[in-house]
This record gives structure tokens, sequence and C-alpha cells, in this order.
């Protein structure tokens, strides 16, 4: 990753929790644990060590160059930033969950579908008192009596009596 | 006869008899069949039989009658017609007659008494039976927009999910962030050491070779006072000693 600060997004913890499902709650609170743990020790350390007072030094150290030696190595050092690994995998994750949500969503709204037409089904029947038996057979047919199945009265398993 | 009469007095229970039969007895209200379409559902049976006089004979009959006849004719007729009857012997009174007449009345005494409360009871039942397929129906309608909202509710968490991988990166951020940070310290930190030691040991090696030089000075002193200059600075002592006390002795 070029660029020495990946942007820290401040996170919304409230709505986000707003969306956990209960059953994932415990994980959810170990992450916003760890993500606090580690935003407590980045805000510990500071983000500049202080800075070396080189002229006291010079003064006070009798070995001759020795001040100027350490001043030059320590300006002319890189410390090298940590190699970010993750970034990759977690961008990797996140379009696997954006592809399965999809799916999920699609079978959601069929799923939304079909209750939707059940529901005018049920909402447009007539009333039960209008009803002959055909008519309540055509509307709940698991009410309808499996004569081929069942030849003899009463035509369902005396245990469904 | 007496299934002619029945037919006549009950028009409501006609509905399941063959259409054209049905039309052609009753004078009812209800067109069953008669136009192109069907009704469909068909409308509800309405909530009271056709008008009955006498529980036998329907009103229509004295209506038919009425524009000829007046209000007396249906009467007249009926009594004539009996009449008749008995006195052909068309109608012969025997012992049927009399066992006609007993059942007749309890049945009358009965159904006029107890009849009110077992229509009560019998739309009781069925009513429950209603209000049971009811419930099902609503119930099950409830389910169905609970399981609707569910399925929304579901889909508006799913919308959540960029949140979790802005956690994650920014796990990552800070752990990087303060990876970086604490190297430098450390950096700061180490050669600050080295300093600090190449300044402590010349302070240390200084005060050594400090109070190592006094000593050996006072040593040597020590060492140079003979005995001769020991008494002679005591007998100066005690000179000054006298000298002071005396001054003293005058001041005060």
């Amino acid at each position: 990753m070029a660029g020495r600060r990946a942007a820290i997004k401040a996170i919304d913890w409230a709505a986000f929790a707003e969306r956990v499902p209960p059953n994932q709650k415990a994980m959810f609170n170990a992450l916003k644990t760890r993500s606090d743990a580690l935003s407590a020790r980045l805000a510990t350390l500071p983000e500049k060590p202080p800075t070396i007072d080189w002229a006291y030094y010079k003064a006070t150290v009798a070995k001759a160059g020795m001040v100027d030696e350490f001043q030059k190595k320590f300006s002319a050092l890189q410390v090298p930033e940590p190699k970010d690994t993750q970034t990759a995998k977690i961008d990797a994750q996140e379009q696997e969950a954006a592809k399965s949500t999809a799916e999920y969503v699609q079978a959601s709204k069929a799923r939304i579908v079909q209750y939707e037409q059940q529901l005018q089904k049920l909402r447009n029947m007539i009333p039960f008192e209008q009803m002959t038996l055909e008519d309540l057979h055509e509307a709940f047919p698991e009410t309808k009596l499996d004569k081929e199945k069942y030849p003899y009265w009463p035509h369902k398993p005396i245990a469904d009596l | 006869m007496l299934s002619r009469l029945v037919l006549r007095a009950a028009p409501a229970a006609l509905r399941s008899l063959a259409p054209p039969v049905a039309v052609g007895v009753l004078h009812t209200t209800r067109p069953l069949h008669t136009t192109q379409q069907c009704l469909a559902p068909l409308p509800p049976l309405p909530e009271k039989g056709g008008e009955v006089r006498y529980g036998l004979i329907p009103e229509e009959f004295f209506q038919f009658l009425y524009p000829k006849t007046g209000v007396t004719g249906p009467y007249m007729l009926g009594t004539g017609l009996v009449l008749y009857l008995l006195s052909k012997e068309i109608y012969v009174v025997n012992h049927e007659t009399v066992a006609a007449a007993c059942i007749l009345s309890i049945i009358i005494y009965g159904v006029k008494k107890y009849g009110s409360a077992v229509a009560a009871f019998a739309d009781k039942l069925n009513e429950e039976k209603i209000a049971e397929a009811s419930a099902v129906k609503d119930a099950a309608i409830k389910d169905l927009e609970t399981a609707i909202e569910q399925e929304k509710k579901e889909q508006w968490r799913v919308e959540g999910r960029s949140y979790l991988f802005d956690a994650k990166r920014n796990n990552i951020a800070m752990l990087l962030e303060t990876n970086y940070r604490e190297r430098l310290l450390t950096v700061y930190n180490e050669v600050k050491k080295r300093l600090d030691y190449q300044v402590a040991m010349q302070n240390l090696k200084r005060q050594k070779e400090q109070d190592h030089m006094i000593q050996w000075v006072e040593k040597n002193v020590v060492q140079s006072i003979t005995p001769q200059q020991q008494k002679e600075s005591i007998a100066k002592c005690i000179l000054d000693l006298k000298a002071l006390s005396k001054s003293a002795q005058a001041a005060v």
C-alpha cells in the first residue's frame, strides 16, 4: 500500500450494532472490544517520537565526532513501514460477501413474492359463510379428502381425526 | 298431498334441486341460474325463508288470489275444499285422523316452545366452526405478514455489511500504525540510551578522578605534618584561644 497512513474511517458503532442479528451479537462484541483495545493502544503512542537534543550532547560528550556521527546516521535512518498483507484478503472477503448477499437478497425477494401471493389469495377468499365444500377444497387444498389413497370412510388415517 | 305442501313450504331448501324444477315451482325472488352468467360465489342465503301463513301456506298464494277474491278468498277456498273432502268422504275420518291430530298438536307445541332454543344451539355450533376456520385464516395472514416483515428486515440488515469490512480494515490500519510508531519509538530510545551512556560514563569517570585526587592530596598533607609542626601548631592554637578568651571577656 502506498502512503504512510491508511485512512482510519470513523465507524458508527451504534448503527452497526443495530444491524447485527441477535445470534451474532457475541461476535460483534468481540470485534468491538478488539477494535477499542487497538485504538486505545494507538492513542497512547505519540505520533512522532520526541527529538533528541543534539546540541546538549555535542557539548557534553567528550569523544569527538561521536555525536556528529550519531546525528548523521539518525537522520539518515529510514524506518520501514510494516507491510500490509491482510487488506487484500479483506477485500476478497468483501467481494464474496457482496456476491452471497446479492444471492440472499434475491432469494429473499422471491420468498417475499411468494408470501405476497399467498396473502392476496387469503385476503381475496370468499367468507366462510358463503363457501361450499368444493370452494373450501379450492381455497385450502389440504382439506380435500384423498379418496384414492384411503377409499374407505373416513378417507384419512384414523390418527388424524 | 302432504309432500306437495312440504314442497311449497321449503323454498330455501331447493337450492340443491335441479334448477328447472326449482324455477318451475317457486315464486321466489332469488333467480337461480336463470341468467346467462352464474354468480360465483353464489350470494349468501337469505336470513329468513319466505313468508308463510299458518306454517304451511306461503304468503304468495294469498297475494295471488287477492286481486280477484280479496282478503277472505283463500280462506273460503280452503274451507270449501275441506268441507268438500269431508262430505264426499274423499278423506275418510278414522282412527288415523285422531292419531294425526294428537301427533300434530304435540309436534306443533314442541316446535313452538323449543324451536328457537334449538335453532340458537345449531347456529352456535355453526358459528364455532366458522370462528375456528376464521381464526386459522387470520393466523395464517398474520404469519405471512410477519414473515414478509422479517425478510425485509433481514435485507436491511444485510445492507450493513460494509460496516463490518470497514471495521476490519480499520483494525488493520490501526495495527500497522501502532507498529510503525513503536518502531520509531524504539529507534529513538536506543539512540538516546547510547548517548546517555556515553555521558554517564564520562561523568562517572570524572567524578572518580576527582575523588581519587582529593583523597591522595589529603593523604599526602596528613603525612607531611611532622610531630614538630604538630606541637608548634597546638601551642599557637592555645595562644590564639587565650587571646580570644581575653577579648571575649572584655566584650562581655
